[in-house]
């Protein structure tokens, strides 16, 4: 059946409509604050093969990862499904994100057939586990984040199994909450199915079906004319999460192998580091998620949501890996792969779509937390502060400062300071656009946040679960990176910085003691010597970049009336690129180096170039690329290489588009914190 | 005496004459003259040939704020700010919302960052002082005002609303250098917590002032020279009016002053004709705006903007979407159809405006179906080219390969497909069937989609008011003077005895009745409203409960807004609330028109029809009989296929359905019995 695009549009709209409908009862029953307030829900509609064919405001990381859970569903039940069955998941290996998303599947059947699955993903405050909330830094292994539930028929002919309820909710802190939380999803559910029999009685089941397969094969045919205008090739990229061992950074390699061939695309992760037994890894649908979340926002944002955009990419990610955790690690904090996987996906299509890309988002969720006893109500307090940072600038237009990521929906990010101040004994001293975080570029990255938190209680503690706090958001076509995150406490004073950057659990505060953090900026987009000197100006004169910034990255000077002196500035500009350390690339073997889990890509310089560069043993450089996305390694010194050379595998210069004999720019991104193998390295010799 | 009402919009300027006498209602539409809003008026008041010396009464509904904030077209600004926190106004919440868009920039705002200056001072939250007020840094900041020419200036300071010396101080030492700059200080607009909302309030105030003021003191001159020198009422957006002056102080409060003027007008009349559960439904030229009333009253909300900006002001709870007569019927990649956002506005206006506008609307639609007839001038002078308006659809058809009929019916029921997604977020989106209301239809557009709407609803009935081209302006002549006042003390309820919070009230009551008496009102004339913005201990957002004005009981004021919190989310714990915010609402309760029953006599159904002409529905032209509504007579009912004309607007009656005047002239569409 073909359907007019009216009768289509009328559906569409009405689809939409019933999605809405569901967010409104979730939000009007849901009993935890986190949801009718923060909004940390999601609701959808899918179809029996688990597409999602309908959304509306809702969160990104929850839904498009959901047809996953809808899929381990279908494998456990599909066979026995009946009307009144419910699903209910939240399983992180069996398709879910971590255990604190609960979902309700919801099998809605027509003429005795099988037709939608409304479903709804709420974050339930406390799904048990070791702490309260279940999310927990220290967490080595599943069983210590929560209850863990497979896809189960918590609804079975219309009977609640009650024996299952009881046994989650004995597992649960503050039960009453969790019970409201899913009745608030049932009733969202059995909404939607008394919407969807009314369109169904109105237009036929025949008709609303051919909508939404109409609808997912238009979206699908645009994403793939998007494609197939794309020159077929293999494009790859990597990055790193960081996480410390022994007290010793160890990057967890993150590689993407992007296959476009005619109108589709493969995204791989094979090589992607073993998993951890620390709370960073992700589940395939999470990974997955991210490479869906990034084809649809750089190459189809106009077209509503639904499965059809996502077809036309498959994705690869090899089980026990980071990507795709197995049992029992830990799969609590999935955040930072999504954002790195988004990462991946941006240095990769880089090389194929520069116009459409934007430089690195800003890396990490970035979580702090400060709490402790209130001196007025002697109860338990905790600020939880996610300051959003800057995101990647693109062609038109500099990256939006500290704004919410295009995994989040729109959810607030900095919080009022006169509620802050109001409900926790903390003064904000400040709370400002970080001055330099965006990454320098012919449009430049968003600024960060700089914020400093003053105790004014007797006593609290300091975490921090973070990633990028090493290695920030990369630029892209010679932009520079956004700075990375950073936190410290300054005591009289003087200011404490922490030996494991962005991880830091429950430094101890007293009265007077403020915290200091600054989110991660943006990346740049082009090199900044490019960047028109009126708007160099511009954001000199708004505080954005610094003076010495402003001169030293884009070779601005200034007449003596204040305005730009054009031709010194471009004498300055000229000295700037000729100072630039550049190494002529050659064929080269053995770039990366085993670290205790993962590997890392290393840069072999000749000792004599290392030190006319002022480049140390395990500084972290950027080789950069004026038509894609740097390529990062760390710094060996090496005698063994040609003075003025860069020896390079040809993954790596696929990665900056340079061919043998060519001059690469490398630019010092972080001073080397010394990993276990540079420190056995060093003891070796 | 006469009273004058007068709604000012983008394309028309509406007028309602109202005579004490003999209750009856005389209306005009002028062009509107955005160069000037007074030239329209003065035309408009021209046209009514009335003797402003004899009208008691002026009201007026102005989007000269809006548009200047939409516009972007406001006053040269500064900023004035607490030390450390210059970005409060440049990232608000730092949310994102545009989803899936890796190119998405922040909106501009409305302020440069150059021009927020930031002064050495702190309050806490308490309203003591960690940080005096810094004399070098005020002076310095000053001079530069004084030097950029600066035209307006927002002081906004943290926790200004616990103690506004600072901000008092900050205000004095610019007006002492700086006579003629407009200040406006966060305290003074809304005094309550949130320091984006409520400094982008502020901000939004001083941006608009200046204009605003420019054309308040035009008007007034305008209307002196013509022999009016009463006071001007302005219609604010909280549904009450103030004195043009109060309004030249807190512009920022008459940003819905036209919509708000309808919702107004919609409870009045509804509740002489016995609705009193209504959705309100204007759907003008380029948006339509909805609304919700129950028992007579309709819902506040502070939780409004103006495009991106916020504007926390206490406000009627409309719902606003950009969908309206204008919008563009518009084929994209994929063959998706899109009815709306881009609108033809005012110039050039729909196709079959014959203005050069080529591109297919909903108005061009309804004539292309026949239900907008192209003999009869629409709203006074203009003629509809229902060529044009055919060659436009058949553009949009031909790219669809569909039939051009198909097509005009289809860009209606998208729309219609908008119109009741917006009505469905007021009503069952907030656990209210929209089968227990009566659909009341003005506006242009209204009127001609209002069945269709109602229908996809299952709504009971349609009422088209009298007037309903010009129904805002009415509700300018019925509307009470109201201020709203507030204040943010932060308190766990059981912890504050009944009596300080009867007296914190009565404090708000006697700023309230001093203004009042200030403006003419006499004790018996005024009347207040207390609430308390609540919420459970622990949580981020408060609802607005009503309270007695003097309360003497916890339990009374917990059971209020367990009452409200059900209402809103089906359950209601038992647990401690704390209280935010304490408001108080003063009424100055003024005279009202009264509708007078419609003169049936003489009138006959077959005298009202003046002939027939081919209408569509679902595509199919049918016979439809045509009307003057102002010949229709009293409680005959007819049916439809029929389509019902006066001076404004058009009311299409649809198959199955049957439509009769009651006795105060709204016209009530219902639905036969299915047989």
């Amino acid at each position: 059946m073909i359907l007019d695009p009216i009768t289509l549009e009328v559906l569409t709209e009405g689809l939409i409509s019933v999605v809405r409908e569901m967010r409104a009862t979730v939000f009007r029953t849901a009993r935890s604050v986190a949801i009718y307030e923060a909004k940390d829900f999601s609701c959808g509609l899918f179809d029996p093969a688990s597409n999602v064919v309908a959304q509306s405001e809702d969160i990104g990381s929850h839904v498009v990862p959901l047809p996953w859970s809808v899929r381990s569903a279908m494998e456990q039940h599909g066979a026995t499904l009946a009307p009144g069955d419910v699903i209910l998941t939240n399983d992180p290996y069996r398709g879910g994100t971590h255990l604190n998303d609960v979902t309700v599947i919801y099998p809605v059947f027509a003429d005795g057939r099988l037709i939608f699955f409304p479903a709804v993903r709420e974050h339930w405050a406390d799904v048990g586990g070791m702490v309260p909330g279940s999310m927990s830094g220290k967490a080595t292994e599943i069983y210590q984040e929560g209850v863990r539930i497979p896809p189960i028929k918590i609804v079975e002919g219309g009977r609640i199994n009650q024996a299952a309820i009881d046994l989650l909710l004995a597992n649960m802190r503050v039960p009453d909450e969790r019970l409201g939380d899913f009745h608030a999803s049932l009733s969202a559910c059995r909404t939607a199915e008394r919407r969807i029999h009314e369109l169904c009685r109105r237009y036929g089941v025949e008709t609303l079906l051919a909508a939404i397969a109409q609808n997912m094969d238009r979206s699908e045919a645009r994403m793939r004319a998007k494609i197939a205008a794309l020159p077929d090739g293999e494009y790859y990229f990597e990055d790193y999460l960081e996480t410390f061992q022994d007290g010793r950074l160890e990057p967890l390699l993150l590689p993407m192998k992007l296959t476009i061939a005619g109108d589709g695309m493969v995204a791989d992760m094979t090589g992607a580091s073993p998993q951890v037994p620390v709370p960073v890894n992700s589940t395939l649908a999470v990974s997955a998620g991210g490479v869906l979340i990034a084809v649809k926002s750089i190459f189809d944002p106009d077209a509503p949501l639904n499965q059809g955009s996502l077809r036309p990419i498959e994705v690869v990610a090899p089980p026990g890996t980071i990507v795709n955790v197995q049992a029992p690690a830990p799969a609590g904090s999935h955040g930072e792969i999504r954002k790195r996987v988004l990462a991946v996906m941006v240095g990769a299509l880089a090389q194929v779509a520069p116009r459409l890309v934007a430089g690195d988002l800003c890396r990490t969720s970035f979580h702090n937390m400060i709490g402790g006893i209130h001196p007025r109500t002697g109860k338990e307090w905790v600020h939880y502060e996610w300051s959003a940072g800057g995101s990647g600038a693109f062609l038109e237009g500099d990256g939006p400062s500290a704004m919410a990521t295009i995994d989040w929906g729109d959810l607030t990010t900095v919080q009022p300071t006169e509620v802050l101040e109001t409900r926790m004994p903390l003064m904000i001293d400040f709370s400002l656009q970080a001055t330099d975080s965006g990454g320098p570029g012919t449009t430049r990255g968003g600024l960060s946040m700089r914020r400093r938190l003053r105790l004014t209680s007797p006593r609290a503690a300091y975490s921090l679960l973070s990633d990028g706090a090493v290695l920030p958001a990369f630029g892209v076509l010679g932009g520079f990176a956004g700075a990375p995150v950073s936190s410290h406490v300054e005591r009289d004073g003087v200011a404490e910085a922490f030996d494991m950057p962005g991880k830091v659990a429950g430094h101890p505060l007293r009265a007077g003691d403020a915290v200091v953090i600054r989110s991660a900026g943006g990346g740049g987009y082009g090199d900044p010597l490019e960047r028109p000197l009126a708007r160099v100006l511009d954001d000199l004169e708004q505080g954005y970049v610094s003076p010495e910034s402003a001169h030293g990255d884009y070779g601005l000077v200034l007449a003596a009336d204040g305005g730009i002196d054009v031709p010194a500035s471009e004498a300055a500009r000229a000295a700037i690129r000729a100072a630039r350390v550049t190494l002529a690339v050659v064929e080269g073997a053995d770039c990366y180096e085993a670290g205790s889990v993962s590997r890392r890509r290393i840069c072999r310089i000749n000792p004599a170039s290392a030190r006319d560069a002022g480049l140390r043993a395990d500084d972290i450089v950027e080789l950069m690329s004026p038509t894609a996305a740097p390529l990062r390694a760390w710094v060996v010194l090496d005698p063994a290489v040609g003075a003025g050379t860069l020896p390079l595998d040809a993954l790596g210069r696929r990665v900056i588009q340079a061919a043998l004999g060519a001059r690469v720019h490398v630019r010092l991104l972080a001073r080397g914190l010394l990993s276990a193998s540079a420190l056995r390295r060093e003891a070796a010799e | 005496m006469q009273w004058i009402g007068v709604d000012v919009g983008g394309t028309f300027t509406d007028l309602v004459l109202y005579d004490e006498a003999d209750g009856s209602l005389r209306v005009v539409k002028a062009s509107s003259t955005p160069h000037d809003h007074s030239q329209g008026m003065m035309d408009g008041i021209a046209a009514l040939g009335v003797d402003l010396g004899q009208v008691a009464k002026l009201a007026h509904g102005t989007t000269v704020a809006t548009n200047t904030a939409l516009e972007r077209d406001g006053a040269r600004m500064a900023v004035l700010t607490t030390r450390g926190h210059r970005d409060v106004l440049i990232v608000g919440r730092g949310n994102r919302t545009v989803l899936y868009n890796i190119k998405t920039a922040r909106p501009d705002p409305l302020v440069p960052r150059r021009r927020i200056h930031e002064i050495g001072e702190r309050m806490r939250q308490d309203g003591s002082v960690a940080e005096p007020l810094d004399a070098a840094d005020l002076d310095a900041a000053v001079a530069t005002l004084e030097a950029e020419g600066i035209e307006a200036v927002a002081v906004c300071y943290l926790h200004a609303y616990a103690n506004p010396d600072h901000e008092r101080r900050t205000r004095a030492a610019i007006e002492a250098r700086l006579p003629g700059v407009f200040v406006s200080t966060s305290a003074e607009v809304l005094p309550e917590y949130r320091e984006y909302e409520r400094f982008a309030t502020t901000a939004l105030n001083a941006y608009v002032a200046p204009r605003v003021r420019r054309y308040l003191a035009s008007l007034r001159g305008r209307l002196a020279e013509r022999g009016y020198d009463r006071p001007v009422a302005i219609m604010a957006s909280n549904g009450g009016t103030l004195p043009s002056e109060a309004i030249e102080r807190l512009p920022v409060g008459s940003m819905l002053s036209g919509p708000a003027a309808g919702v107004i007008a919609a409870t009045f009349v509804g509740r002489t004709v016995g609705f009193e559960r209504v959705i309100t439904y204007d759907m003008g030229g380029t948006s339509t705006d909805v609304s919700l009333i129950e028992g007579g009253a309709f819902a506040m909300t502070s939780d409004g903007a103006v495009g991106t900006l916020p504007n926390r002001m206490m406000q009627i709870d409309i719902n606003s979407i950009g969908a309206g007569g204008g919008s563009i019927a518009a084929v994209g990649d994929g063959g998706f159809l899109a009815v709306g956002p881009r609108s033809a506005g005012a110039a050039p206006g729909p196709a079959s405006y014959g203005r050069g506008g080529t591109e297919a609307t909903v108005t061009d639609a309804n004539v292309v179906l026949g239900r907008l007839g192209t003999d009869a001038p629409l709203g006074g002078s203009l003629r509809l080219d229902g060529a044009a308006a055919r060659a436009a659809v058949d553009r949009v058809a031909g790219r669809l390969g569909l039939d051009p009929l198909v097509m005009a019916d289809g860009i209606v029921k998208v729309a219609v497909a908008r119109m009741t997604g917006a009505i469905k977020e007021i009503s069952i989106m907030r656990g209210r069937d929209p089968r227990d209301f009566a659909l009341f239809a003005y506006g242009g557009a209204g009127p001609l989609h209002a069945a269709l709407v109602a229908e996809e609803l299952g709504m009971r009935a349609v009422v088209v008011p009298p007037i309903p081209g010009n129904f805002s302006a009415l509700g300018l002549l019925v509307a009470d003077v109201r201020r709203d006042f507030v204040r943010t003390r932060v308190t766990v309820t059981r912890t504050m005895p009944t009596a300080a919070i009867a007296e914190l009230l009565a404090d708000l009551r006697a700023e309230a009745e001093a203004d009042l008496a200030g403006a003419g009102f006499a004790a018996d004339a005024m009347r207040f409203e207390a609430r308390l913005d609540m919420r459970y201990v622990g949580q981020a957002f408060e609802l607005s409960v009503p309270v007695a004005l003097a309360p003497t009981d916890h339990e009374a004021i917990d059971a209020a807004f367990r009452r409200v919190y059900e209402d809103r989310y089906t359950h209601a714990p038992d647990d401690p609330t704390e209280i935010v915010n304490f408001r108080l609402s003063a009424y100055g309760i003024g005279r009202k028109p009264q509708l007078v029953p419609v003169d049936g006599a003489g009138r006959s159904l077959a005298a009202a029809r003046i002939g027939t002409r081919a209408v569509a529905f679902d595509a199919r032209p049918v016979e439809a009989a045509i009307y003057r509504r102002d010949a229709l007579p009293v409680d005959e009912a007819f049916d439809g296929p029929a389509i019902v004309e006066e001076s404004g607007s058009t009311t299409v009656v649809p198959p199955g359905y049957a439509a009769r005047l009651e006795r105060f002239g709204c016209l009530v569409l219902e639905r036969k019995e299915r047989s």
